[in-house]
């Protein structure tokens, strides 16, 4: 159960990204987060997992409040936290194996990563998980060696090896092809009803929203414009979130 | 509009004449005070002196010759008789005639022509005084190219005798390379010296700078924040964790040093059997020996700090608004004091000011000076911590960053020349003060150069890896470590080509090195020597230069 209330976020230059947020969303659901560009959809996913720091509001996730921890307990939180990437943000210079497993960085021995060793179990559930979104063969290949669908599959069994409990995607499709979109959704989504994981997902375009998520959050400039199922967004609906001068697409 | 326009013009093309008027005026001035003087260099003594340094520098001492010569001999009076004669000698068609054959000063002038020499050959006029089995050289000839010579000179000195003296005059015939020069043997010899000089300096400089350079960078650093108990915490903890240690090692170290120094040197003796490897261990040894108490202390210090950080995240996550807001009031009012008490040791110390002069000279008595202004320093700074949450975290990742910046940009401006200038004041003249030199200033350049590197990665790594769960330290060796790595390289290589080259004149301060030669040649006026140290520099300046610029375009 992740609980938001009244979040608000503003930058050191002034701009408000967002303003008093509050929403609910129980375990297992799929969250698609929509919204113009600019609108705080990035910034709200990296407030829960503290990658950006709240100006205020409370940030409840299973008990914690994800807002007032540090230290420790903060990196313990967060190893429960999968997160996906618009750009993938794998370690170029580094295996695919390496990227994969440095999702396990928050539980295994600081001091035996440090020297690059981890637990025989990892590795196999690092190759594991590679196999799960279909890439198996690539593990000894460096990351930059990649085409985009299969650094993003990269992506999704880094965040597979934190065992989360939730995913936060930050556009995970934005630079794919249509048909390469819909096969990292799809991962997205098994995972989602196969591990239970509840899945938080910034996304572009509705037909994707429609599809996949069973529930849609809207943001138009930091306000919370739309809160319900993704099939109650109309044409009324949908220039009260993307604004009048938006035509819609796809 | 336009008009605006027209009226913003006016004001501009002043701007720009005033501007080109300072630059004038600046380079008029800066003529004068640099003394530029375009006559001294044409002056005709100038130039020849010039021609015949070009000369001795064209003509470098490379190689060892063995020559074959031919003798004629004549003899000569001192002092002059009543009569003063010529002498005339010819043997197997060589003709020569000296006149006077005699001199009473070390003015008079003799002059010896003569013919059927060798064409072009050179040769020396050589003088074996009477009583004496060497002999002096006192002057040079060419034979011109129809084999005449013509030479005018005068004697060195006037030994007095009956006997007439014996003068030689040698004729070069044949030259033949046998070698090389005493010359490049020692050039070779420094030149390896100065090499390893540069390749020690950019090792333990590299070392030194890379953890420094992740705390040199900015974007590291500025998510480091510490609520003020556990950075007052650390602080208090500081001086108590890091002296004990400290002491701890000297303890340890003691009886080694102390009880049995003969142990030492008892190890250098065994260890001198296997060469230069067994020296190697044993400065590693003494090295680590010598370091022992100063890594205790380090090593303490770090945990008083991670302690420190520790104990005040938990207070400030478990304990009330109030509560917290009364220990931290204490312990900042007792850590700023700590830090003053440390920070006025310091001062007092390096006597910065003079301050020295006006302070008791006893541990205890500085104490008691310094714990009152201290205390009070620390209430100022307790209510000043009022101003915030009891809970506020403040950026002290950004406070170390600007030091170790500041300290990085200090020395990074301090030539290693300088610098090779106090090290010989301290370790004595040699290449280990050169070293020295080398590594401090090497350490403090790669901190500033890696930092940035390190500040221009993408950023995207770092936020996954943090998304993770991640801790500061798995943070850089998994996201930034493998971004910097190639860049590190190619900057540690291009340091050691900088350093190569500073080592050459690093000498010129007595911190050895070919420099040491190179200057001593320079000062004797013996550039034909000199030129052999410079061409070894150039050489290997050029492979190194060429060997980096293979190694920089594999690595990245």
């Amino acid at each position: 159960m992740l609980k938001i209330q009244n979040l608000t976020k503003v930058y050191e230059d002034g701009t408000v990204a967002l303003k008093d947020v509050s929403f609910e969303i129980p375990d297992g659901e799929f969250v698609a987060i929509i919204g113009l560009s600019g609108s705080g959809k990035s910034t709200l996913l990296r407030c829960i997992n503290r990658l950006i720091e709240p100006t205020s509001g409370e940030i409840w996730w299973n008990g914690i409040e994800l807002s007032q921890v540090s230290g420790e307990e903060l990196r313990r939180a967060r190893r429960q936290i999968g997160m996906i990437f618009q750009h993938f943000n794998l370690v170029n210079r580094s295996s695919v194996l390496t990227n994969v497993l440095s999702g396990r960085l928050g539980y295994v021995n600081p001091i035996a990563s440090v020297l690059r060793r981890f637990p025989q179990e990892d590795i196999k559930r690092a190759h594991a998980s590679l196999a799960r979104v279909g890439i198996g063969d690539k593990a000894d290949n460096r990351a930059d060696e990649l085409s985009g669908g299969q650094r993003q599959r990269v992506g999704i069994a880094r965040a597979l090896m934190q065992e989360p409990k939730m995913i936060l995607a930050d556009e995970p499709v934005a630079s794919l092809d249509p048909a390469l979109a819909h096969s990292i959704m799809r991962h997205l989504q098994q995972i989602n009803k196969e591990d239970k994981i509840t899945v938080l997902c910034s996304l572009h375009f509705l037909d994707l929203v429609q599809q996949y998520s069973t529930r849609a959050i809207a943001l138009n400039q930091g306000r919370l414009v739309f809160d319900g199922e993704p099939k109650e967004i109309n044409d009324e609906k949908f220039i009260e979130i993307y604004g009048r001068e938006a035509e819609r697409i796809g | 509009m336009k008009n605006e326009k027209r009226n913003g013009r006016s004001p501009q093309w002043w701007k720009t004449a005033a501007i080109l008027l300072v630059i004038f005026l600046l380079y008029a001035y800066g003529l004068q005070i640099t003394k530029v003087n375009l006559q001294e260099p044409l002056e005709p003594q100038r130039q020849a002196n010039l021609v015949e340094l070009i000369r001795s520098f064209a003509r470098p001492d490379l190689f060892a010759y063995e020559t074959e010569t031919r003798r004629l001999t004549v003899s000569l009076r001192m002092p002059c008789p009543e009569e003063i004669k010529g002498s005339q000698v010819a043997i197997e068609g060589r003709e020569l005639l000296m006149v006077p054959n005699c001199a009473s000063t070390t003015q008079d002038p003799i002059t010896i022509t003569g013919s059927g020499f060798l064409p072009n050959a050179e040769g020396v006029i050589a003088w074996t005084p009477n009583g004496t089995t060497s002999s002096r050289r006192v002057a040079e000839f060419k034979v011109t190219a129809d084999g005449q010579i013509d030479t005018t000179f005068t004697m060195p000195d006037i030994r007095p005798s009956e006997e007439p003296q014996i003068l030689e005059v040698v004729e070069v015939v044949n030259r033949n390379i046998v070698g090389l020069s005493d010359t490049t043997y020692e050039a070779l010899d420094k030149i390896v010296e100065t090499v390893l000089m540069a390749l020690i300096a950019s090792t333990i400089g590299t070392f030194l700078a890379i953890p420094l350079s992740f705390v040199a960078a900015r974007n590291l650093m500025q998510n480091v924040k510490s609520p003020m108990t556990s950075i007052m915490t650390g602080v208090i903890l500081f001086p108590i964790l890091g002296g004990l240690a400290f002491w701890l090692g000297q303890l340890l170290v003691s009886p080694i040093l102390n009880v049995n120094s003969t142990f030492l040197d008892s190890l250098q003796t065994s260890l001198a059997a296997i060469g230069f490897i067994g020296n190697f261990i044993f400065v590693l040894f003494e090295l680590f020996i010598l370091l022992i108490p100063l890594l205790f202390g380090f090593a303490g210090a770090l945990a008083a700090n991670l302690l420190g950080s520790r104990l005040g995240e938990q207070a400030t996550m478990r304990l009330p608004e109030a509560t917290l807001r009364i220990l931290n009031f204490v312990l900042t009012v007792v850590g700023t004091a700590v830090l003053f008490i440390l920070i006025a040791y310091a001062v007092n110390w390096i006597n910065l000011l003079g301050i020295r002069e006006f302070l008791p000279e006893t541990l205890t008595g500085q104490l008691s000076l310094f714990v009152w202004p201290g205390l009070i320093l620390g209430l100022l700074a307790a209510l000043w911590t009022l101003r915030a949450p009891a809970k506020h975290h403040y950026a002290t990742g950004l406070v170390v960053y600007n030091i170790t910046r500041t300290i990085f940009n200090a020395v990074r401006s301090i030539e290693p020349l300088m610098m090779g200038f106090v090290f010989v004041v301290w370790v004595g003249l040699g290449p280990f003060a050169g070293i020295m030199a080398l590594t401090l200033h090497s350490l403090a350049d790669l901190g500033k150069l890696f930092s940035e590197e390190v500040e221009n990665i993408d950023e995207g790594p770092v936020e996954a890896i943090t998304a993770t769960g991640a801790n500061q330290i798995q943070r850089i060796v998994y996201a930034v470590v493998p971004q910097v790595t190639p860049h590190y390289i190619a900057y540690i290589f291009y340091r050691w080509d900088i350093n190569v080259r500073m080592s050459t004149i690093i000498g010129f301060v007595g911190g050895g090195g070919i420099g040491f030669v190179l200057q001593r040649n320079i000062n004797q006026l013996l550039y034909t020597r000199a030129s052999v140290m410079v061409i070894a520099i150039a050489i290997v300046v050029i492979v190194l230069d060429n060997i980096s610029a293979r190694v920089r375009s594999r690595i990245i």
